[in-house]
């Protein structure tokens, strides 16, 4: 099935034509990708309004996307070990390419444009060697793979480019996995999380924790427009890790979010999400284990409020504070109590939710 | 068998706060303290015989290592509380080792006659590598790290090495004893575990972790791809204990999960059948090292045996889990 009529059948299926038709499709505010009740997954675009926008099947679970700085585009990526990843117009839902890892890498499901948009840098695994990559692909060239660099660190996950620049900063989450034992963590002796900045190609710094939070595996990453750095991490130890949540900007040392003990453990050692407000003041994590949302000071790093939703995970700014998608197919707006969210039935929404267009 | 596991998912849920208490209870007074125990006594053994016995063909060292490694298998599952104190997880057990660390840190351990290998407290401060069982299974069954270096330090090596895993046994029986019976069966807002809830969580992560591991990387890495099978991945296969040790985590895992307080007998009925047919097909193998994962025949039947530990965990998370009011939603036990 091509890709035009695959996207119309998931449309059918959906039963979401726009009556205008499917060109009139309303520009989304976000992706994300989801589960369906029949066990397929999707990739839906959602309107500002928290309507959706489109909603095209993929071969298997999704992750999280990255959208092109100037164009109405966006890559949507496989969930970790998955190996395909589609250029999706967000104006029509049209997937325009498919991308594929190369033999022997997989995707981790995250990526982020150059500045310019003629680049694509993808998260990956060049497993038999556990090294982490970064794939360079042209995207004046129909997606074609140029290069990969590596990415300072085992298991990169979230990756994005500081704004204004075409630095990239890269969460090396430190765990090295293989698609022959599935999501099994192999290295935990010996793991060592990071967060490193590639600029040309090459890293020029890196970041570590202090060694008692060796096993907190920095995962995902929410930036403000002056270039601070906020990291949600999982913990991988026993018990609760003191911090799961920290900042950092380039050429200081980075500074951990620091919460009362019985907040940090509502979190159940797992940051699924982060997003940084239009401002930059807040940051805000997700935990679908604990069902919270947590929001930090984005300056100091002290804790501010704790909101609970269930299996609540994808996050991302709107134009006052956050809206939060969950397992149960709730988009809520953070802070709004209950009676604000809004659900779509019969779509178990994936971790993230990525903002696209501008 | 899918279908099974399917159903129970809408079986009702039959979540008490006294379920958690009594599957705490049972857990730790049945399968965590006299597990320690008897790995207590396990790891003291192979140290007293490794003091007379230092020769890796020993048939005596070689029979109180397998034992230790048996006792060890019936509670490496348990990656918390004691077992997490100052790396003895890693320290007992350094498995996977997917660069190798191990042949080469004792290799250079050989080559130098490092003093560091004198005693059991120096050891202690050796890369985890060098530690445990996996290195011990080097130096008694490696043909050539067996053989490497002087036959005097040779025989310090494992000997210390021996000594290093009866000092961590005990001290994890005694924690367990002095300490984290107590903060597991009476959780408080001061302890580890605030409440009944939260100590069972931990219980059923170690089950479905333990399942994993078994079936994702001691099954998972030696059966590779079909096109680039890896038998050289085995676990302990020098020894020839790769299938002896799934069948060992098994026997732990089941021991684990029927400790929970299950008032659905049907469910517990459906989670012994599923064991029992895991254990069946690996009795029935008849490949202890998995080295039948490179031909078609005998490596369906290890795939096979895999599958049975996918049904396994099926039945735990789809059943289990729910029946503890331990939902699995869609993101909360996806770890992305």
């Amino acid at each position: 099935m091509n890709a035009r009529r695959r996207f119309l059948a998931g449309m059918l299926a959906a039963g979401v034509i726009p009556k205008t038709g499917w060109a009139s499709a309303g520009m989304p505010a976000w992706l994300a990708a989801a589960g369906t009740p029949e066990g397929g997954f999707v990739l839906c675009g959602i309107t500002s309004a928290r309507e959706i926008a489109f909603r095209i099947p993929i071969p298997a679970r999704g992750h999280a996307a990255a959208a092109h700085p100037t164009k109405p585009h966006a890559v949507a990526f496989a969930r970790r070990p998955g190996t395909f990843a589609l250029v999706i117009d967000c104006a029509t839902g049209e997937v325009r390419s498919r991308l594929a890892s190369p033999p022997e890498h997989h995707f981790y499901g995250h990526g982020a444009f150059s500045a310019d948009g003629s680049v694509l840098f993808t998260s990956e695994n060049d497993y038999n060697w556990a090294r982490g990559m970064i794939g360079v692909w042209d995207a004046t060239d129909g997606y074609r793979r140029i290069t990969a660099i590596e990415s300072g660190g085992i298991g990169p996950h979230d990756i994005k480019r500081l704004p204004g620049t075409d630095t990239l900063v890269v969460a090396n989450g430190g765990i090295e996995t293989h698609p022959d034992s599935g999501r099994a963590k192999l290295n935990l002796a010996t793991m060592q999380p990071n967060l490193s900045y590639i600029a040309e190609g090459q890293v020029t710094e890196t970041v570590t924790l202090p060694r008692d939070l060796r096993l907190n595996s920095i995962r995902h990453l929410a930036l403000s427009k002056t270039g601070t750095v906020a990291f949600g991490m999982q913990w991988e130890g026993a018990g609760h890790p003191r911090a799961l949540v920290g900042l950092h900007k380039r050429g200081a040392a980075p500074v951990l979010c620091t919460a009362p003990e019985h907040v940090t453990r509502e979190m159940q050692g797992y940051v699924g999400s982060i997003a940084m407000d239009k401002v930059g003041e807040r940051i805000a994590v997700t935990s679908p284990r604990g069902g919270v949302i947590q929001t930090y000071d984005a300056t100091t790093g002290n804790f501010v409020s704790s909101h609970t939703q269930t299996d609540a995970c994808g996050i991302a700014s709107n134009g006052t504070g956050f809206t939060v998608t969950d397992g149960t197919g709730g988009i809520a707006r953070l802070g709004n109590g209950s009676d604000d969210r809004r659900r779509v039935d019969g779509l178990m929404w994936d971790n993230h939710l990525v903002p696209v267009g501008t | 068998m899918r279908i099974l596991a399917l159903l129970l998912l809408f079986l009702p849920v039959a979540a008490q706060a006294d379920d958690h208490a009594q599957s705490v209870e049972t857990i730790v007074n049945e399968h965590i303290l006299p597990g320690f125990e008897r790995f207590d006594s396990a790891a003291t053994n192979l140290a007293d015989t490794a003091a007379d016995h230092c020769e890796p063909e020993s048939e005596d060292l070689r029979a109180a290592w397998n034992e230790a490694f048996d006792a060890w298998l019936r509670i490496s599952h348990l990656r918390f509380g004691p077992t997490e104190t100052g790396d003895r997880g890693f320290a007992l057990a350094f498995w996977p080792d997917t660069r190798g660390v191990t042949p080469k840190t004792l290799a250079k351990l050989i080559a130098d006659g490092d003093p560091i290998a004198e005693s059991p407290e120096s050891y202690a401060e050796v890369s985890v590598a060098a530690r445990g069982f996996y290195a011990l299974e080097f130096l008694i069954y490696d043909p050539a790290i067996s053989s490497a270096g002087d036959p005097v330090y040779h025989c310090t090596l494992i000997q210390t090495v021996t000594a290093d895993i009866a000092e961590m046994a005990r001290d994890m029986a005694d924690e367990w004893n002095t300490v984290w019976a107590e903060q597991m069966l009476s959780p408080s807002a001061d302890g580890l575990w605030h409440t009944d809830e939260e100590a069972a969580r931990e219980l059923f992560k170690a089950l479905t972790t333990g399942l994993e591991f078994t079936a994702d990387t001691r099954l998972g890495r030696p059966l590779g791809t079909f096109d680039r099978p890896r038998p050289a991945r085995a676990e302990a296969r020098r020894s020839g204990r790769s299938l002896r040790n799934v069948q060992q985590s098994l026997a732990a895992l089941e021991d684990l999960a029927l400790g929970f307080s299950l008032t659905d007998e049907t469910l517990r009925a459906s989670l012994e059948s599923v064991f029992a047919r895991s254990q069946k097909l690996a009795a029935n193998l008849d490949d202890p090292v998995f080295a039948g994962v490179d031909q078609p025949q005998s490596r369906l039947r290890v795939e096979i045996l895999q599958q049975s530990i996918g049904d396994i965990r099926d039945v735990v998370s789809q059943g289990v889990g729910p029946s503890l009011g331990i939902a699995a939603g869609f993101n909360s036990m996806d770890g992305d």
